[in-house]
């Protein structure tokens, strides 16, 4: 059992033994610490640290995020530096030191190439000396005490390099494969090639040196050979080549005898080949063979990508051993150990308990898995800090890196040695698929703590466990000890109840009891006994009797051991199975008995019933609608054909009851159903729908079983079977990804579905419909029309002209109540746009515009008619047009201003500010933002003053009684009726008003502005309608009306704007400066700027030809920029700028 | 308006016109997925997607400034994304978190980026995000004990402005007869649940949250105990307000349910193979709008 953790390879859990881990992310590379404890993956996000011998705990996750992937990782294999692991990252390479914490573990970066680094290796002899390559042809060494450049630097000039080896024995010599040669390199010869093998037919992927043999090196190809060269004799001849079917991705020498180890770049059936390069009799003399491997490591179902060999060895008293395994990494997402049969160690000539010569340095059996203590350790000179957190995203997530439950589930371990059935069998095998298999059951079950390797765990849940009411759950917590040698006999595993209110005394130790029954009997067995436990806590009669014969079927639940399955099928289905069990399932088990025909088929049900019992996939929707953006809606059904089946079916399934007790199972199925469907409508509405998929499923076969004879039955049962036992091979060799219960139903249904399939093709000679997919078009019943879309307009004139527009539109149309709306509409923008001293004063009169507006926002909501709330929104939000139209026709008099601000009074004080605030963005667009930051503050200022005088009269003649004058400047709190009066004709002196329009409106900053125009919604309002505006772009874009989709942004974001403006001003004090606001406005275009990687035109991705303004920096296509420019001056984006004014400039 | 006939050699579980409504997908326990080109009343059968072990539940499209791209579930416990590129459609990703069959898979409103729902019988949903550099995040949430039978997303609250706080929420319906309504929380970078709606009597089949904020939010749900309610939220804030679709119990169970894209009206759909459709008067209350039958 896999109760150790310490510091020596042989009482390694995982030594010799077979282990499957799933990591999931894209992991690329792998490597190897030199003594074996841990093994690292490198993928896209980072390295993954894995313990072999604690498979169980979740890997140490350094995050480094790229958006490159790691071409190489290598941990040094000297005992100086077992801290260090270098991987690539694109042109850098990066070291890692692991003793330190993992959000500073880069210790160095080393950065020359140009281009990515396809291979990193760490020099034999020196351990602060590695050689990089990389697809810009260079061959850089490095020297890490100095990284900041390689010491010696090489290139081959013509291709990129894709390999770099270190020679075993000679430190100054190095190889590195160009293309289709490979060069050996001496330091100290500069860069003229020591020599240049030449002789493959495609690309040398792959060089190894041999470890013994000073001067010999193999390398394989694309070619699919691996040549072995002797460079001190030939250049042009190798010493020995073998050919495979393959393409070599990786070749190499054994680290023990004389073999090599080829892997395929793609075929050769996923695996790992050996092949022996011991000297045969009678084959001196032949230099060129097919390959023969002597043994291959089958069983990844997609292509390895890199193997290393994870070794051990002790030389003591006792004599020597020497051991190895073999770790691969593979396209799967498995993580794989295999041990290494005896045979393999004596066809290469290896005799493992041999004295070796030279002394193997000693590695220190740590593991770099867990994070080291020293939290902080800030030796690292800041900039490096700096580039670290530049180039990974850490700090994103917190702790939960990866879910301990699922990290566990992808776990295997197998403890016979033999690697033939590794990987096949599916029973539960240790601990920690036993807490997965729990997790995933029970998920309502928290584990707080798992320690698989302590066997330690900690589980929370909620139980019924209360004394006096059996529906009150119980948070209980309970800490479980698992001995090492569980499951076997003597040993089970202790709980301990932590101590809880709610939990009496009595309970507790009623349950104690009955715990230690349920351990003691599993463990006697060998059985384990978690699951029954935990049921017992959840509230279920647990049924010691039982347990013994069925607990560890029940545990399986993943896959079903094959060979086990006639046990299975003959298990009775006991009390606490049918619990979850539909009563079909029952049925089916007896059933079974009765036709010797039906048993292969029961069998197979039997073993899927185990499977469904928690399957709650519901029944499948066989008709249905579904609305389509453009407003039509789509429809599909069943078949009428169908529709009959199905409801025999289901009232298969409601006359089961009745079925189940007759001998004759079809007869009286016929029977029943028959007598049913001839009055079916009535019982119809009372049958029970089946509810779960999988109780469709049998009553499907069993109803084609009524349809055909059973002779033909027969026939088609055995088909099934072997399809099904096909596919079940297939699921157990390739799919072992799928660790889930899925797979065991794939037979299943794959049947369920031939057999439809089989029956179709019976009866659908007669052509009949099985299926239907309709498009019916409803748009009547939707308001939002695209024809009108297209013809209302909501800019460039007048406000009371487009409403006129509109109008004509509408009727054009036939809307009546629409046409009206915007008629009225039309009339009171007219009256509002003529320039009368009084009309504002109808603003909140119940005929007046703001009322209108109100009332008809309200209306179209109720309608819900988006189309209508969007562009009344617009064209009453569009003050720009009429900011357009009145500064070219109105000029101002100070009478006339007068009187509006008179009129202003009469606005309910409450309105006063919002009404403020939506004119602002015009302003926004008009100046350069320093100016409204001027209003918002003095704006905020007076806000006492507007609620103070809230429930004053204005109409009472105290108002114009008394007349004081208060300066602009001035602020004090007004709170009495007095200062309200100041509405004096006087417009240069006067500006206290209660109101704080009036103050603002004669501001010198206001009056440079011009005109202010008023707003006709107020700010809830405008929230509202920027809203529906937002919606309806989002509909317009589907209708493909990009051009009104932008005008209409165009409006919205303009009151966005404000909307942020808003806040501030509220949050900042009244004083604050006009630098403050410039940064506010500094950083939002920043973030605009991170946004706009899409057009704002089309909204769809922009890649090149794009239009980018120099001034506001929004992009677009060139093409829609050409679409854009020739019909408007402003940008699309609605940020006001003008694009081609600025680009006229910019030329200038 | 095209009729498409036979396309599935097996019963017919989606189908979903695209964004522009030019191509049709759909997906059947034939265990593949069907790709039409619609013009008018012609339809053009392009491309047959098989990859899927078990029957496909739902499809789901992608909004196209991603690309072309269709995510579906399965019965076999996976959601395969498929994008089409120059006329080719390649299974681009698979996302297999789940243990049990995933009922139904939609993408988040476009603002929040390539973000996927996805509802399965293992009792859990999870929301998966694929990045532009090819790596995706899943959260798994546990979200009903016996199974999640649908998921759907809110409505984007905002615009694209990423200096606001985007409301992110979705619902889900379980085979625990409860419909649950979970929010993002932005410290935790986890999704909260938010509400939980009890009112259905059985399992809930399908959630479908309207895609327009108008008044208020809406959410339609349908249950295999032949009831739909109606739940609205004002201002996206306190409590839900329950609304049964109509007093009496529908003739059969409830499969689906589907709002158009204002929000208007309501399609629903169920074992009657039998669509009604349904919206909401003046006062509030819902009345029928309409009937189709094959």
């Amino acid at each position: 059992m896999v109760g150790y953790v310490g510091g020596d390879p042989y009482q390694s859990p995982s030594f010799g033994k077979s282990l499957s881990l799933r990591v999931d992310g894209g992991v690329n590379a792998l490597s190897i610490n030199p003594s074996g404890r841990d093994v690292v993956l490198a993928s896209k996000q980072g390295l993954h640290i894995i313990d072999l011998d604690d498979p169980f705990s979740p890997p140490r996750w350094l995050r480094h995020v790229t958006p490159w992937q790691v071409a190489d990782v290598q941990w040094s294999p000297h005992p100086a530096k077992p801290y260090w692991v270098v991987s690539t990252s694109n042109q850098k390479a990066i070291i890692w030191n692991l003793a330190k914490a993992s959000s500073d573990a880069i210790e160095h970066v080393l950065h020359k190439h140009f281009r990515a680094i396809t291979d990193i290796n760490f020099s034999p002899q020196h351990p602060d000396i590695l050689a990089t390559c990389s697809i810009d042809t260079y061959v850089h060494a490095w020297d890490i005490r100095s990284p900041q450049r390689p010491f010696y630097t090489t290139s081959g000039w013509r291709s990129g390099a894709s390999q770099v080896k270190w020679s075993f024995n000679d430190q100054n010599v190095l190889a590195s494969a160009h293309g289709n040669d490979v060069c050996i390199w001496d330091l100290r010869k500069g860069s003229t090639p020591l020599g240049k093998l030449v002789g493959h037919g495609s690309s040398v992927n792959s060089v190894d040196f041999n470890r013994f043999k000073r001067t010999e090196l193999m390398t394989g190809s694309n070619d699919g050979s691996v040549k072995f060269w002797d460079y001190s004799k030939s250049c042009n001849e190798p010493i020995k080549t073998v050919r495979t079917d393959f393409p070599i991705w990786r070749g190499r020498y054994l680290p023990f005898g004389e073999g090599c180890c080829l892997m395929p770049s793609v075929g050769g059936y996923n695996s790992v080949y050996v092949a022996s390069l011991a000297k045969k009799e009678g084959t001196e003399g032949v230099n060129d063979s097919k390959l023969q491997p002597i043994y291959a490591f089958k069983g990844h179902n997609d292509r390895v990508t890199d193997f290393v060999w994870r070794s051990r060895n002790r030389c003591d008293s006792e004599g020597c051993d020497r051991e190895f395994q073999l770790v691969t990494w593979s396209k799967d997402c498995d993580l794989r150990l295999w041990p290494v049969p005896e045979a393999v160690y004596d066809r290469v000539n290896f005799n493992r308990h041999q004295e070796l010569g030279e002394s193997i340095p000693s590695y220190e059996y740590v593991t770099y898995n867990r994070e080291p203590d020293i939290a902080k350790h800030q030796t690292g000179s800041h900039s490096k800090r700096i580039r670290e957190n530049f180039v990974s995203t850490s700090g994103l997530k917190s702790k939960k890196d990866v879910n301990h439950i699922s990290w566990l589930s992808g776990v295997r371990m197998n403890y016979d040695s033999s690697p033939e059935n590794i990987f096949k069998e599916r029973t539960l095998q240790n601990l920690g698929e036993e807490v997965s298999s729990l997790g995933h059951k029970f998920p309502k079950v928290v584990f707080e703590k798992i320690s698989v390797s302590t066997g330690e765990l900690i589980i929370t849940l909620n139980g019924p466990c209360s004394q006096n009411d059996p529906d009150q759950y119980i948070f209980l917590r309970i800490d479980v000890k698992v001995p090492p040698e569980y499951p076997s006999k003597g040993y089970p595993p202790v709980f301990s109840i932590e101590d809880n209110g709610n939990l009496s005394n009595n309970r507790r130790e009623s349950l104690n009891q009955q715990l230690r029954e349920i351990c003691t009997k599993c463990t006697d067995l060998g059985l384990y006994c978690l699951e029954p436990c935990l049921r017992l806590f959840l509230g279920e009669k647990v049924n010691l009797e039982e347990l013994g014969q069925n607990d560890e079927p029940l545990l399986n639940f993943e896959i079903a051991n094959q060979l086990a399955m006639e046990d299975l099928s003959s298990l009775p289905s006991s009390e606490d199975h049918t619990e979850y069990l539909s009563d079909s399932s029952t049925s089916e088990s007896e059933e079974k008995g009765n036709s010797s025909v039906l048993n292969l088929g029961v069998n197979l049900d039997g073993q899927i019933n185990r499977d469904l019992t928690f399957d709650s996939t519901p029944v499948p929707t066989e008709c249905g609608a579904i609305w389509s953006p453009n407003g039509t809606l789509l429809c599909f059904f069943a078949s009428e054909g169908k529709q009959d089946r199905k409801q025999q079916a289901m009232l298969r399934l409601a006359s089961r009851d009745t079925i189940k007790h007759q001998n004759g199972y079809y007869k009286g199925g016929i029977h029943k159903s028959k007598m049913l469907t001839d009055n079916t409508t009535p019982d119809l509405t009372k049958v029970q729908r089946p509810k779960r998929y999988v109780e469709t499923i049998p009553s499907a076969t069993n109803s084609l079983g009524k349809s055909t004879h059973l002779t033909s039955e027969e026939e088609s049962e055995s088909e099934y079977s072997d399809s099904f036992e096909d596919d079940w091979s297939d699921i157990l060799v390739n799919d072992i990804g799928v660790r889930t219960k899925l797979p065991a139903l794939r037979g299943r249904v794959s049947k369920t579905f031939e057999s439809v399939n089989s029956e179709s093709g019976k009866t659908t000679e007669s052509k009949k419909v099985k299926n239907m997919v309709i498009t019916k078009d409803f748009s009547h019943l939707i308001p939002d029309r695209k024809d009108l879309a297209l013809e209302f307009r909501f800019t460039d004139a007048p406000q009371g002209e487009l409403a006129r527009h509109n109008a004509l539109v509408a009727e054009k149309y036939g809307l009546e109540e629409k046409s009206h709306c915007w008629q009225i509409f039309s009339d009171l923008l007219m009256t509002n746009e003529e320039i009368d001293p009084y009309n504002l004063i109808w603003d909140n009169h119940p005929m007046g515009i703001k009322w209108f507006i109100k009332e008809v926002l309200s209306y179209f909501e109720r309608k819900n008619d988006l189309q209508m709330l969007a562009m009344l929104g617009a064209v009453a939000a569009n003050t720009a047009a009429s900011v357009l139209a009145t500064t070219n026709t109105v000029k101002l008099d100070p009478n006339q201003d007068n009187k509006k601000m008179k009129s202003t009074i009469n606005f309910n004080p409450n309105e006063n500010p919002n009404s403020w605030r939506t004119d602002l963005p015009s302003y926004l667009s008009l100046n350069n933002g320093v100016a409204p930051s001027f209003f918002e503050s003095s704006k905020y200022r007076y806000s006492p003053d507007e609620i103070s005088i809230k429930s004053e009269d204005y109409f009472s003649p105290k108002h114009y009684n008394n007349t004081s004058t208060i300066a602009p400047t001035v602020s004090p709190p007004i709170s009495n009726t007095a200062v309200s009066a100041t509405i004096a004709h006087n417009q240069h002196t006067v500006s206290r008003i209660p109101n704080v329009t009036i103050e603002l409106v004669d501001d010198d900053v206001l009056s440079a502005i011009r005109q202010p125009v008023r707003s006709l919604l107020d700010q809830n309002d405008a929230a509202k309608f920027r809203f529906y505006s937002y919606q309806y772009a989002k509909l317009l874009y589907t209708w493909g009306l990009p051009m009104q989709r932008a005008e209409l942004l165009k409006i919205s974001f303009e009151s966005t704007h404000k909307g942020t403006l808003d806040t501030d001003s509220r949050i900042s004090s009244d004083n604050r400066d006009i630098f403050g606001e410039m940064e506010t406005n500094w950083e939002e275009n920043r973030q605009r700027e991170a946004n706009f990687h899409s057009c704002n035109y089309c909204g769809l991705k922009v890649t090149r030809n794009i239009f980018l303004c120099q001034g506001c920096e929004h992009v677009m296509h060139a093409s829609c920029a050409r679409d854009w420019w020739a019909q408007s001056e402003q940008c699309a984006s609605g940020c006001g700028c003008l694009c081609p004014e600025v680009l006229r400039t910019l030329q200038v | 308006m095209p009729t498409i006939a036979n396309a599935h050699n097996d019963l017919i579980h989606d189908a979903v016109l695209d964004y522009y409504g030019r191509r049709l997908a759909t997906c059947s326990s034939d265990k593949t997925i069907k790709i039409f080109e619609v013009e008018g009343e012609a339809h053009k059968l392009v491309e047959t997607l098989s990859g899927h072990e078990g029957p496909v539940w739902r499809i789901a499209w992608a909004h196209p400034k991603f690309g072309t791209i269709l995510a579906s579930c399965s019965y076999d416990g996976k959601v395969l994304i498929w994008k089409e590129e120059n006329g080719k459609w390649d299974q681009i990703a698979v996302h297999a978190v789940h243990s049990a069959s995933v009922n139904s898979v939609q993408w988040a409103p476009h603002e929040y980026g390539a973000l996927l729902l996805a509802a399965s019988s293992d009792g859990k949903v999870s929301v998966v995000e694929f990045k532009e550099n090819g790596t995706t995040s899943p959260i798994v949430i546990d979200a009903h004990a016996i199974g999640v039978n649908a998921a759907s997303w809110a409505p984007a609250t905002v615009q694209g402005d990423s200096n606001s706080q985007q409301l992110r929420r979705f619902v889900t319906g379980g085979a625990d007869n409860l419909v649950k309504v979970w929010k993002f929380n932005n410290d935790s970078q986890m999704y909260v649940l938010e509400n939980t709606l009890e009112g259905h009597s059985d399992w809930v089949r399908d959630v479908a949250w309207s895609p327009s904020i108008l008044l208020r939010s809406y959410i339609a749900t349908v249950s295999q105990d032949h009831t739909c309610i109606i739940w609205s939220q004002e201002n996206n804030e306190g409590s839900w307000k329950k609304t049964p679709l109509q007093a009496e119990r529908f003739p059969d169970v409830l499969w689906r349910a589907s709002w158009s894209l204002s929000g208007n009206i309501l399609a629903l759909s169920g074992g009657d193979n039998k669509v009604t459709l349904w919206k909401e008067d003046l006062e509030g209350k819902w009345e029928p709008a309409g009937e189709v039958q094959q």
